[in-house]
């Protein structure tokens, strides 16, 4: 076998990824196109809320780079338990999608709200909550974005032909230290995702979802039969990968370290299940959905796509450990296999399901930062007389510069990517889920105990993450808290485990009492606005 | 529709929220069930510890993957796949969720 850092795809395989490449940009044209008339950040934020249950279900930001990245790199790493650890998913399209859905819907038309600061700005009826949010969605949706840029130059790395690589290291702008295969994979991501999503802005990203999703079970699905062909079967797999891994491969709580120890095993079902209810991606896909029959038709499109894309991969990259026993990267798992297992066209194809992974989830949370920083920063405070042809270039122009920025930091990424996706999950999360739940189904929720909420929230998930990172003991911490037991994912982000539990947890909590306590010490909200959002909608009324 | 109606009617509540609240007491009850029990169930059948050690001979395969797993993460999976097909196909109600208003002050185009 050859070492694995010397693997390069054939040419076929990069013309049939340049191929999907140059489909997603045609949409992000016809995108464009489409959305030429009526106003323009309603269209190019949030799709006129016209999104169908196809839409809605395949874009529901569940795949991203951590799926096609992250994810195997864990099973194949740590074996079954990853399968528990990702498990919550069996109910997740219920909890994303059917706890907030009716409610966010409606008050997101009530409000005429955009995007997530303008909901909670209108709901709360406080300016400072919409700064806030902003505040707090750029911060952690743009950490994540490092990550996904990373996966997506580890995708396309191994299917550029090494003599571009090596012209492209002969550069004297690339560093003697840095990977050459790598920088000009995150050179050319960066300027396919930040050209067609600038361009084609919500629709562009909600079109290259549906499209690229499609691609992706097909990817999984063509993968899957190679994979299980290739190690000998799945018990085969499992008993070569005990072997080399240790017992632990087989069972919880993994191979070679306590991955994923009981309460880790509960914090996870918190983790992906709950916190994806408040992730920002999610809550705007909530403002923009047609009508209750689409969400009820979203849930149960994403029920069977979430089973047809998780359980498989569980197999093929359980399969992997023993086709590819000694990667250096478990990282670099998911393009390794493909381009060793499937002929050139088909790897071309395969290699499109993850590599379009990470650009429809990119595209989605581009737009949500720069429509942070165009719409509710930009043109709410800085510029509220700008003329629509100014907002225009401004969203353009942002959207390319958060891009370029945030590839400039992908440049050095940290090992385990899969740790920044659920570090910024458990951010975001702990910042808006409980102002978005009490603000939904509770009258007495305060704007004050909306902003403790997620201040509470967000500050809790940084603080558990900088204990962990800089340990109890040097923060002189010790006669406080005891050493972080040595569980979950190794590496540089790895949180403080308080009593066991992922920091999601307690962030969540923290922020859901904070909410509640601060709402009911502070003034009740006005009247007129409970009745706003609470009562019946006199509009609506056929009486 | 009807009921929708007469809920309006009969409490000046919106049904919207009526709803939306009773079908998230419901969904927080199945993720619960699911939760407790792919828990319990790895834990308690798929765990090496201390006083289990568990080695090859103890995966008892079930169509290639370990029985715990299968029992465990694979069979509610597909309890829970049966339960939103009720659920979202059949008892959630299609309410009226209204046109949007305009956007919020500050949204939209200057023009």
């Amino acid at each position: 076998m050859n070492p694995p850092e010397a693997i390069h795809a054939e040419l076929p395989t990069l013309l049939a990824l340049a191929a999907f490449t140059l489909i997603s940009l045609g949409l992000g044209f016809v995108a464009n196109l489409a959305q030429r008339k009526g106003k323009f950040l309603e269209k190019y934020f949030l799709g006129n809320r016209s999104l169908g249950a196809f839409a809605v279900a395949l874009t529901a930001a569940v795949m991203s780079g951590g799926t096609f990245v992250g994810f195997p790199s864990l099973v194949y790493s740590f074996g079954w338990v990853v399968g528990l650890w990702i498990a919550s998913y069996m109910v997740a399209p219920l909890t994303i999608l059917g706890v907030l859905g009716k409610r966010i819907g409606q008050l997101a038309r009530r409000t005429g709200a955009i995007t997530l600061p303008d909901l909670f700005r209108e709901r709360f009826g406080s300016p400072g909550l919409g700064i806030l949010t902003s505040v707090l969605v750029i911060f952690f949706l743009a950490t994540n974005l490092v990550a996904q840029f990373s996966a997506g130059a580890r995708i396309l790395k191994p299917a550029l032909p090494a003599t571009w690589v090596q012209t492209f290291a002969a550069h004297p702008l690339v560093g003697l230290n840095l990977d050459a295969g790598y920088l000009l994979a995150l050179a050319i991501f960066t300027a396919t995702v930040v050209f067609y999503t600038s361009y084609g802005g919500f629709l562009a990203a909600i079109w290259t979802d549906v499209f690229q999703s499609l691609i992706m079970a097909v990817g999984v699905m063509i993968l899957l039969p190679l994979a299980l062909a290739a190690s000998g079967g799945l018990a085969h797999a499992t008993e070569t990968g005990m072997k080399a891994a240790g017992d632990g491969f087989g069972f919880g709580p993994g191979a070679g370290r306590d991955f994923h120890p009981i309460g880790l095993a509960f914090s996870f079902f918190v983790m992906w299940a709950i916190t994806g209810m408040g992730q920002p991606s999610t809550l705007v896909r909530l403002m923009a959905f047609r009508d209750a029959r689409t969400l009820r038709f979203s849930i149960l499109y994403l029920t069977i796509y979430n089973a047809v894309i998780y359980i498989p991969l569980i197999f093929i990259f359980i399969a992997a450990r023993s086709i590819l026993p000694s990667l250096p990267s478990s990282d670099d798992v998911m393009p390794h296999l493909i381009v060793k297992l499937a002929n050139p066209y088909v790897a071309g194809l395969i290699l499109a399901a993850p590599y379009g992974a990470v650009l429809s989830t990119v595209s989605g949370w581009l737009l949500i930062v720069s429509s942070g920083l165009v719409h509710d920063i930009y043109q709410r405070y800085l510029h509220p007389t700008a003329r629509e042809r100014t907002i225009v270039w401004a969203s353009y122009g942002m959207t390319a510069l958060v891009g370029l920025a945030v590839a400039v930091v992908a440049i050095h990424p940290p090992r385990y990517l899969q740790m920044i996706v659920v570090f910024s999950s458990t951010g975001m999360a702990s910042s808006f889920l409980a102002p978005a739940v009490l603000g939904a189904f509770w009258r007495r929720a305060t704007a004050a105990g909306a902003i403790a909420s997620m201040a509470v929230g967000a500050g809790v998930t940084m603080t558990l993450y900088l204990i962990g990172r800089f340990t109890p003991e040097t923060l002189g911490l010790a006669n406080l808290l005891p050493p972080s037991p040595d569980i979950g994912t190794p590496g540089a982000l790895r949180p403080y485990y308080l009593l066991g539990l992922d920091p999601c947890v307690w962030a969540l909590l923290a922020s859901t009492v904070a909410g509640i306590a601060v709402s009911l010490v502070t003034k009740p909200p006005d009247p007129a606005r409970v009745r706003d959002f609470f009562g019946v909608d006199a509009a609506a009324d056929p009486a | 529709m009807q009921r929708t109606a007469r809920l309006k009617r009969k409490n000046d509540v919106d049904p919207v929220l009526v709803h939306a609240r009773r079908e998230a007491i419901i969904i927080a009850a199945a993720w619960l069930t699911a939760t407790v029990y792919s828990c319990a169930y790895c834990y308690l059948l798929g765990y090496i510890r201390r006083d289990r050690p568990l080695g090859p001979d103890d995966l008892h395969p079930i169509l290639g993957m370990p029985s715990w797993f299968f029992w465990g993460v694979i069979a509610p999976w597909g309890a829970c796949a049966l339960f939103t097909f009720w659920f979202a196909g059949f008892y959630m109600t299609d309410d009226d969720l209204e046109a949007a208003d305009e956007p919020a002050a500050g949204a939209g185009d200057a023009s």
